[in-house]
């Protein structure tokens, strides 16, 4: 039975590998999955122990409303205190942002931060789950004024910024653009969601056009509708810039090291059964 | 964040008013011994009970637990912007924050910062250093014709009247 698995793998070797991870193939070891394309005789897997053990440490997570803690991070004085309700003036004001808005005082906007509260603690969820599991995540703001926080946020998670020119075919043509195979990411965060000229930015739309979710900060003046998990929010204020970013960076941090514990823990078990 | 301050007939008017609303949220507690209570103060007292009623039923247990004058509404309302009042005409101090040759960036608080020319002689004004303004707007916008909305400068506008307590001449630590 082993004997004959064996033979089968070898003379398929790419098989056992998962499907989401084309471009890391190389790297993922091969003893899960391998069930998926054995026959009807041999029904139950001969190595079950490393495929199963994967799978729980991605279905853990998925048990819990609040897995990684992520509403401890942050509370309502902290997103007053950083001036994260203030909006722009009326005049400025979009459609689809008044149900976000508490009111409007002498001509300028407040925002809502019960609300913030609850979409920020989705969207940081959401982050830490996509950081769990290994995906890419890329944080985009044209605001010259953040371009250089935003860089250093990004660097220190060990993900991915990208605070210049946006061009047209990013990711909408990046096979021809980057080489063909060229993994995307799986998360868009953006700490402003207009661009220089006041218009939404490009990478909205084309990230909808990709089937990739976004995480956005959207002040009174922008279009939330695009937006996965939009974040009503001061986007112009160093502080609450400083806030998100300080938030981003921590969510992914503590994400990225419960699943190298997760690994560690169940980890112990997986490098031995691949040797038999 | 830097702290907004009034002249001092503004400080007397916020003093003369907080403590009329003490007084309301206070007489919600106590039993109906009191004279009737209507008008104003009833409305007041009928609404405060409540926002603490919706607060306890729809807030998480995180925001139960705390003290319900943490709340964004009391927060809010207790913010020195909100306090302030409009932004014409208000002296406020502010923080410099960057310079760029004549050109001082102040902070004082609110969403946008302003700019200010540096006055002649006033050498000593450096980042870091709490300078007081008259504030004109909290947002330099305006309509032009054919758009559907304001085109915004993402600054404030205030006049610089001078460095706080004329410590121009102190050497900051």
């Amino acid at each position: 039975m082993i004997v004959n698995y064996r033979c089968f793998n070898f003379f398929f070797p790419y098989l056992g590998l998962l499907g989401f991870r084309y471009s890391r193939a190389a790297t993922v070891a091969s003893p899960c999955g391998g069930h998926h394309y054995v026959t009807a005789p041999s029904a139950k897997p001969p190595q079950p122990q490393a495929g199963d053990v994967t799978e729980k440490i991605l279905n853990q997570p998925l048990e819990k409303a609040d897995f990684f803690r992520v509403a401890e991070l942050f509370s309502l004085k902290d997103l007053f205190d950083a001036r994260v309700h203030l909006g722009h003036k009326k005049g400025c004001r979009h459609r689809l942002m008044e149900p976000y808005l508490y009111g409007c005082r002498l001509d300028h906007d407040i925002i809502n931060l019960d609300q913030t509260m609850e979409h920020l603690q989705l969207a940081l969820n959401f982050t830490a789950h996509i950081a769990y599991r290994g995906g890419i995540i890329l944080f985009v703001s044209r605001r010259r004024q953040f371009g250089h926080l935003v860089e250093t946020t990004a660097k220190d998670c060990g993900e991915y910024a990208h605070t210049r020119y946006w061009q047209g075919g990013l990711l909408t043509n990046a096979n021809i653009q980057y080489g063909p195979g060229v993994r995307l990411p799986d998360l868009i965060i953006f700490l402003s969601t207009l661009n220089n000229v006041f218009q939404q930015h490009v990478g909205i739309r084309d990230a909808a056009k990709m089937n990739i979710p976004t995480v956005g900060v959207v002040d009174s003046n922008c279009n939330p509708s695009l937006v996965t998990y939009p974040v009503p929010g001061n986007d112009d204020t160093p502080a609450a810039v400083e806030l998100y970013c300080r938030l981003f960076k921590m969510t992914i941090n503590r994400a990225k090291d419960r699943r190298k514990q997760m690994e560690l823990i169940h980890g112990l078990s997986a490098p031995t059964s691949q040797i038999s | 964040m830097a702290a907004l301050c009034r002249v001092v007939s503004g400080l007397r008017y916020r003093v003369r008013l907080s403590p009329r609303f003490l007084r309301n949220s206070f007489s919600s507690d106590s039993g109906p011994a009191e004279s009737p209570i209507s008008g104003f103060s009833a409305a007041f007292d009928h609404q405060e009970v409540l926002r603490r009623e919706t607060q306890s039923n729809a807030a998480g247990p995180k925001a139960s637990s705390l003290d319900p004058e943490l709340s964004f509404a009391a927060l809010l309302r207790r913010s020195p912007l909100i306090q302030m009042g409009p932004a014409k005409d208000a002296v406020v101090v502010g923080r410099v924050f960057r310079v760029v040759r004549d050109d001082l960036y102040i902070d004082f608080g609110g969403k946008f910062h302003c700019v200010c020319q540096r006055p002649a002689g006033a050498d000593g004004l450096q980042p870091g250093s709490r300078v007081r303004l008259r504030l004109q707007d909290m947002e330099l916008t305006a309509r032009f014709l054919g758009a559907s909305t304001d085109t915004t400068l993402l600054e404030a506008q205030a006049v610089l009247l001078g460095p706080l307590d004329g410590r121009e001449h102190q050497i900051r630590d």
